[in-house]
């Protein structure tokens, strides 16, 4: 049921889904104004989970909450575009309305968040809320196989029964055809008449079960309604993955998923994530702050440093040659045994007023005279291997 | 735990409590010197000037010298068998007069607390949900002031405008005029007051003069009580409501698709309300302290204006019933209000 | 020389941090009018009752026994406001400006008193309360709960009848109901704070070196409840004031000719059935209560904006 919804539709053109271009956010706070994200640029294709690695602060979540088009005030896109790569036609995320970004969300594009039950309404059952997504976006479908279903009882039916699947019958039909009448808004705000829809609940739960199975959630019926707190990290990130993945997505984005969890746990999902991501074919922009966690998952990377990418290659070229000073200091600072405890020298520079060429400048070895002046731009290095240096710029 | 249990173990902490207010309110009453309450049981004559003796013998007839204990016993005992002892201000027992006076207090509260919980609900919600917009602006400038303006002053601005200057309604529950009507025709038996609201009895006596008339007197009264507590509520529930939107999951909703209004009101506001619903018990706590004062300044014979002049009067019988009344309400709505709380919250409920 | 320079820049640098933080506070104060409204207003009331002798010199024993207009004689009647008396008169030619100038003062004083006393004993309990635990936490526990079922303005009354009655002065009766309905609320935000330091790990390192138990709550538990103290204390400014007025407005505060705003507006209950004819007799006492208890919310409203992240950060 679920594998094979859609696949039709990823069949895409091009290799890029999501494409973010020259992105300016700034944040207008009482200290001034923090210009968080610089021109940042990115790609992801299709299929790949590109991981995006970054200190605290450097714009990555940042950069992930505007690929839905959601930006916390006080923030403000100044500039760009991210264009989506749709089956059908591209669009500017950036430049939907509201109602289009309604529809986008959760069902094209969703995301999963750091801390799991803090995502989750913690008045509301687990399962509840799984089935919000699907009928916010997949309710036509549900409709469908209820009036099958009930079409087929009706065949079999007699009497009284039968007339309480004509009645049902009828309102779903409506439902398809006229979902704004006046005679099915009145149905759903009476409590006894608004148990037509306990149908379409019903076949929901069926659907969303299966789905908590595939993500190895134990005894499903029972999870579903049970309430956020009372479960355990693991499965709570286990859910929210679930809500991201009902409507079978082109593109998850994962913010640090695993970093709230335990080591054991984070191995699990971790897993897990792999696992889905090649049963869904869905593509996923994995922002993180663990080197190893790329390493595992991820088949391409990008590391931002103060709002810029500064570097963006496949994983295994990226851990054999890392090119940026910044990148190379990272690998150089991950601790083992034996070897001297190395850091970066310096902070993150105030970014209510950045320096104007290179934001590295000041802790980079490297450094040359026009680092300070002009801002690098991302060049090819070798083939698929992007860095934003000046030393190996034009 | 389940809902069941909690309601219990929440009954159950109240029986201490109840105890413990009975204690102090006998407490209370033991302030008073020996002398001083025995003024209660004189039936004829001034208290004040009665010969040492006769003193003596009222205090030894009514118990009053007997240890803490037995009188605290005997007391109790009165208590339960109904006699809540007899005001020497108003000439007649106690709580025959609370039951005789309560409607009237009820009738105020039953039109206040609608408007109450719905426009303070109301405007805490849009205040926050249209945050430094001037509705916004707007609404926490009348809460602010509905905090700092005593209800007193507002209270006697109010009767000086309307009762007055404009004269459009007269103190009391009814007018002069018609209030003497009613009297009389209620000895002569052409009106029945079957439940001592006037409300219900005015229409079911089929005089809706009257009716219109009982519904005048109410509006100050309600003004001063909706002003002052609607300005709490919609504090309150703006910044919970600020609060519940500013948490992740409203974020993660949004990311799931759904639409502005969807996310405030299924997710944000269910969240929101639950302190809300918490403050609500100390808001009738709020409201029957606001009555002393309104029905002092309208004349209206309820309770607070019972409870008011005898404690001007130092009337201790009344101080004490009323203070052991609006403690037993207030700890009961506070049980409700814990209860519905439990039920809105699945954190509190399953432990 | 040296030495002594060297220990100035120390001192400099050790206090860099609280001068970014006072520097960063005061910013978010200045931005927000509201605080500053009520920054003025409180500090408007504070002048007026310090110089409360000047502005309306005493002329009978007791300062805050209002004057009496000999020259107007006893007439019942208020007099409007004229030079002489710049707020009128009411009954009993009874000044209005002496009222409400010394009545500032009053307000502050009684508040001052209630609330030294409050915080006191609300805090001492409930650092015991918390720290010891057990039926001594239980036994406390009862107390305030007991006193908290009751709606507090209620229970004052009673205790003011009862005290009244039995020879206290009714003045001295409203200052004792409001310690005894005030202190629980402090007991237990204190208790709840003692409840929290005590789990922490440096009261068990603090422990470890030998300090006594009590000595480190007192210690601990303090700096850390300040903050929230602060606030609640600034916004309970004005309920007592507003308490005290209430219960001087039901005829249980302050004794007749006292300089009382809620006396005041007591005493113009029956010139107030005359509507504007005598506004004078409300309205000017009336808008110094509203004054003054509106400059102590907002200045806890904007103590609490200011210092809530403070808190948190830490």
């Amino acid at each position: 049921m679920y594998l094979t919804h859609f696949t039709g539709e990823n069949e895409l053109e091009t290799e890029d889904i999501v494409e973010i271009k020259d992105l300016y956010l700034n944040f207008y706070t009482y200290d001034g104004v923090v210009k968080a994200l610089d021109g940042v640029s990115l790609d992801i294709k299709k299929s790949e989970i590109l991981g995006l690695v970054g200190e605290t602060g450097c714009g990555k979540s940042v950069t992930s909450l505007s690929a839905l088009s959601i930006v916390i005030p006080p923030g403000n896109i100044e500039k760009g575009q991210i264009v989506f790569h749709s089956a059908k036609k591209d669009f500017d995320i950036l430049s939907l309305d509201e109602k289009s970004l309604a529809k986008l969300r959760g069902h094209y594009i969703s995301m999963i968040f750091q801390e799991p039950r803090a995502a989750l309404n913690p008045v509301y059952t687990v399962g509840e809320q799984v089935a919000e997504v699907y009928f916010h976006h997949r309710k036509e479908e549900l409709i469908k196989s209820v009036i099958t279903e009930l079409e087929e009882n009706l065949k079999k039916a007699s009497g009284l029964k039968r007339s309480t699947y004509q009645r049902d019958l009828s309102l779903y039909k409506k439902m398809l055809k006229n979902p704004k009448s006046l005679s099915l808004r009145f149905y759903s705000k009476i409590p006894i008449l608004r148990r037509f829809q306990n149908r379409m609940k019903k076949e929901a739960r069926k659907e969303i079960v299966e789905l908590l199975k595939l993500l190895n959630i134990a005894d499903p019926p029972r999870v579903f309604d049970m309430y956020p707190h009372e479960l355990s990290g693991g499965m709570a990130q286990r859910v929210v993955i679930a809500m991201a993945l009902a409507c079978n997505p082109y593109m998850l984005i994962a913010d640090e998923p695993t970093t709230s969890l335990d080591v054991t746990v984070q191995a699990q999902i971790l897993y897990q994530i792999k696992d889905l991501q090649k049963k869904f074919n869905t593509s996923i922009l994995y922002v993180t702050h663990d080197l190893g966690v790329v390493a595992e998952v991820c088949d391409r990377v990008a590391v931002m440093y103060a709002g810029n990418v500064v570097e963006l290659a496949d994983v295994m070229s990226f851990f054999k040659n890392p090119t940026h000073p910044y990148a190379q200091s990272l690998l150089e600072s991950i601790p083992r045994p034996g070897k001297k405890f190395v850091s970066i020298p310096g902070t993150v520079p105030s970014l209510i007023s950045p320096p104007e060429g290179c934001r590295f400048y000041d802790r980079c070895k490297y450094a040359l005279e026009m680092c300070p002046k002009t801002k690098p731009k991302l060049v090819e290095v070798e083939k698929g291997h992007y860095v934003a240096c000046h030393l190996y710029g034009k | 735990m389940g809902l069941r249990d909690y309601i219990i173990r929440r009954i159950l902490l109240l029986i201490p409590v109840v105890f413990g207010v009975v204690i102090l309110v006998f407490a209370i009453i033991q302030l008073v010197p020996v002398n001083s309450r025995v003024a209660v049981f004189v039936s004829s004559g001034n208290p004040k000037e009665l010969r040492p003796e006769v003193i003596q013998a009222l205090i030894h007839e009514n118990g009053l010298d007997q240890p803490v204990w037995v009188q605290f016993r005997n007391w109790l005992d009165d208590m339960l068998h109904g006699n809540f002892g007899y005001s020497e201000v108003w000439n007649s027992p106690v709580l025959p007069d609370l039951i005789k006076r309560a409607p009237a207090t009820a009738e105020i509260v039953i039109i206040s607390a609608p408007i109450i919980i719905f426009v303070g609900i109301f405007l805490g919600v849009v205040s926050a949900t249209h945050r430094d917009k001037p509705l916004d602006h707007a609404s926490r400038v009348i809460s602010i002031l509905g905090t700092s303006l005593p209800s007193f002053f507002f209270g006697v601005i109010l009767s000086a405008i309307f009762i007055a200057q404009l004269g459009w309604v007269s103190t009391g529950r009814l007018s002069y005029t018609l209030e003497g009507q009613l009297l009389v025709d209620q000895s002569i038996g052409r009106y029945k007051a079957y439940t001592g609201f006037l409300l219900i009895d005015t229409l079911l006596n089929g005089r809706y003069l009257y009716f219109v008339d009982a519904l005048k007197h109410l509006i100050l009264p309600a003004t001063v009580l909706v002003f002052i507590q609607t300005a709490v509520l919609v504090r309150v529930t703006r910044s919970s409501m600020l609060e519940a939107l500013s948490k992740t999951y409203i974020v993660a909703a949004r990311a799931k698709g759904l639409s502005n209004k969807e996310v405030i009101n299924k997710h944000a506001r269910k969240n929101a309300l639950i302190p809300v619903v918490t403050l609500s018990g100390l808001m009738v706590g709020g409201m029957m302290t606001g009555l002393i004062i309104t029905e002092t300044i309208f004349r209206f014979p309820g309770l607070g204006n019972w409870a008011a002049r005898s404690a001007q009067l130092f009337d201790m019988p009344v101080v004490a019933c009323y203070a052991m009344f609006s403690a037993i309400v207030f700890v009961l709505a506070n049980l409700i209000v814990d209860i519905l709380y439990a039920y809105l919250d699945p954190r509190i409920r399953l432990g | 020389m040296d030495t002594k320079k060297g220990r100035f820049a120390e001192f400099k640098t050790s206090m860099q941090p609280r001068i970014k933080e006072f520097k960063f506070t005061m910013n978010r104060v200045r931005k927000s009018p509201l605080s500053i409204a009520g920054l003025i207003i409180v500090l408007f009331n504070v002048c007026v009752a310090l110089l409360a002798p000047v502005l309306a010199p005493p002329k009978l024993s007791d300062p805050f026994m209002i004057p009496r207009d000999a020259s107007l004689g006893w007439r019942y009647e208020p007099s409007p406001p004229s030079p002489t008396h710049p707020f009128g008169t009411t009954s009993l030619q009874v000044d209005v400006f002496y009222g409400c100038i010394w009545g500032t003062r009053f307000a502050f004083m009684l508040a001052l008193e209630i609330i030294v006393v409050i915080v006191i004993v609300g805090v001492s309990l409930g650092i015991i309360s918390g720290y010891y635990g057990g039926l001594v936490d239980e036994i406390i526990m009862r107390f305030t709960d007991i006193i908290l079922a009751f709606p507090s303005l209620i229970l004052a009354m009673a205790f003011v009848a009862a005290l009244s009655r039995s020879g206290w002065t009714t003045l001295n009766a409203v200052i004792l109901s409001i310690i005894l309905v005030g202190w629980p609320g402090y007991a237990r935000l204190v208790r709840s704070e003692t409840l929290r330091v005590k789990s922490e790990d440096y009261v068990e390192a603090a422990r470890a070196s030998g300090a006594s138990d009590l000595r480190i709550m007192f210690k601990h538990v303090l700096p850390n409840s300040i903050y929230s103290m602060i606030i609640v204390v600034s916004l309970d400014f004005g309920t007592i004031v507003l308490t005290a007025a209430a219960l001087s407005f039901l005829g249980l505060g302050a004794p007749p000719q006292y300089a009382d705003w809620g006396r005041l507006i007591y005493d113009s209950i029956s010139w107030s059935a005359s509507g504007f004819r005598y506004w004078w007799t409300y309205m000017y006492p009336g808008i110094f209560i509203v004054l003054f208890v509106l400059g102590w919310c907002l200045l806890g409203d904007a103590l609490r904006d200011v210092l809530d992240p403070l808190y948190r950060r830490k």
